[in-house]
């Protein structure tokens, strides 16, 4: 059984917490650590991978169910970890997870005769579609617009354009791209007939809940976290000015 | 008790009228609909969900293919015969049943709540509250074909308000909010026929 607690924090076992939660082996994968992690503390595993202690247990807390999240105190460069790590987790999503899925789906194609599965494999493939322009979106602009903030603040001087793109922009973009996750769970558990595909369906269900938990959890980091975090850079970047 | 909508094409008045009178005697019947073409049944049965059709099995010989088709297009419809004169076994063996013209009231009675049963009929309470409405089987099979709450609004004569409270039903009985994944549920349901998508 799961057991998640909130509490994590510098002197908190890694191996501990991930035992846990084995959920935060994500949280891993997206920082680019690797296991095994021996009886590394928190601290200490921040500091061999030289990444931002708060940062790291924000993270983790969400990844263990608080959206309780107070105001971070972080140097402006902390904004290009926080990319780093969105930009890992949608090569997660479109390079492994999605990948993986689809394969389940193709195979459930086969082993049913019913027509319905075809719909169902069109559905997926336009969802992915749709995921895929969102994090295209991210990476071609939103994620560079943070860079180009970052490197403003560390130069002291904004660029040209300034005032066309913000962080308002990305916010009323942002959408909900787990909802059509939950939709197929439903489909696959409630209503799409059962012929000999058991092991395949718990295996895409796994997945499904597996993609759903982190996609849930970015969508936290960057509402609760990052979106914050920039308009507050905005803001900085304008008193510099002054 | 369940309240069914049964709609008519057979293009004799005394007919229609008879089964009219017969069927206002049963307080089961919620609607009654007539159509005089396959073509004027095809836009009713689009326009709002129907239990039962009572067809005369001389369209069903006469437009055979054209039959098929709308059949296959409302699969969840029990398709009935009229029968008050002589048809082969093959054509009315394309029909879901048939009511003479000599039964008796209570027989078609019976015959009625016998094609409409269902085994959700039987199940408890808590399973009729998961299980769509008849409007909201109308709303959901417009959505699925690509309509606009206005659209739908307009279809079924019903507002806008309506039919967003008619999708969030459908939504909280099904666990499913998207429109692509609403038509899956339909197809799989039979609500609707995959043919069409």
């Amino acid at each position: 059984m799961i057991k998640k607690t909130n509490d994590i924090h510098s002197n908190s076992k890694i191996s501990e917490e991930i035992i846990n939660n084995p959920f935060l082996m994500l949280l891993l994968q997206h920082f680019q650590i690797t296991v095994p992690v021996q009886d590394l503390k928190v601290s200490q595993l921040c500091k061999l991978y030289n990444i931002n202690e708060t940062l790291f247990i924000a993270f983790a807390r969400l990844y263990n169910g608080s959206t309780a999240i107070p105001e971070l105190k972080l140097d402006h460069n902390e904004a290009l970890t926080i990319v780093d790590f969105l930009r890992t987790s949608h090569r997660f999503y479109s390079e492994q997870i999605y990948p993986e899925i689809m394969e389940l789906i193709d195979e459930m194609k086969q082993l049913n005769s019913y027509k319905e599965m075809k719909l169902v494999s069109v559905f997926f493939s336009n969802y992915f579609q749709e995921v895929t322009d969102h994090l295209d979106y991210e990476n071609d602009v939103f994620h560079p617009y943070v860079i180009d903030l970052v490197n403003q603040l560390n130069n002291r001087k904004r660029t040209e354009n300034k005032e066309i793109y913000s962080t308002l922009n990305y916010k009323d973009h942002h959408d909900d791209i787990e909802e059509k996750l939950t939709d197929l769970k439903n489909l696959l558990v409630k209503y799409l007939p059962l012929q000999k595909d058991q092991v395949v369906r718990r295996k895409l269900l796994f997945l499904l809940s597996e993609l759903e938990f982190d996609l849930k959890i970015h969508t936290d980091i960057e509402e609760l976290i990052l979106i914050p975090f920039t308009m507050r850079l905005e803001e900085k970047l304008k008193l510099i000015e002054k | 008790m369940k309240r069914i909508h049964i709609a008519v094409l057979d293009d004799s008045f005394v007919i229609c009228e008879g089964l009219q009178s017969v069927f206002s005697r049963f307080s089961f019947i919620q609607r009654l609909t007539h159509a005089s073409s396959i073509e004027e049944l095809e836009c009713l049965l689009k326009k709002s969900f129907c239990h039962i059709v009572i067809i005369n099995p001389q369209f069903v010989q006469s437009f055979q293919s054209e039959f098929l088709k709308l059949k296959s297009q409302f699969i969840c419809v029990k398709w009935i015969g009229i029968v008050y004169s002589h048809f082969s076994n093959e054509i009315l063996s394309k029909l879901d049943g048939t009511i003479d013209v000599f039964d008796s009231q209570e027989n078609i009675s019976n015959k009625l709540l016998k094609w409409v049963r269902t085994p959700n009929d039987d199940k408890t309470t808590q399973q009729n509250k998961d299980t769509l409405s008849e409007r909201e089987i109308d709303v959901l099979k417009l959505l699925a074909e690509g309509k606009s709450n206005k659209e739908i609004a307009d279809n079924l004569n019903i507002s806008i308000n309506t039919v967003i409270t008619h999708r969030k039903n459908i939504s909280q009985k099904t666990g499913i909010k998207s429109v692509s994944g609403l038509t899956i549920y339909a197809v799989v349901q039979n609500y609707i026929s995959l043919d069409n998508y």
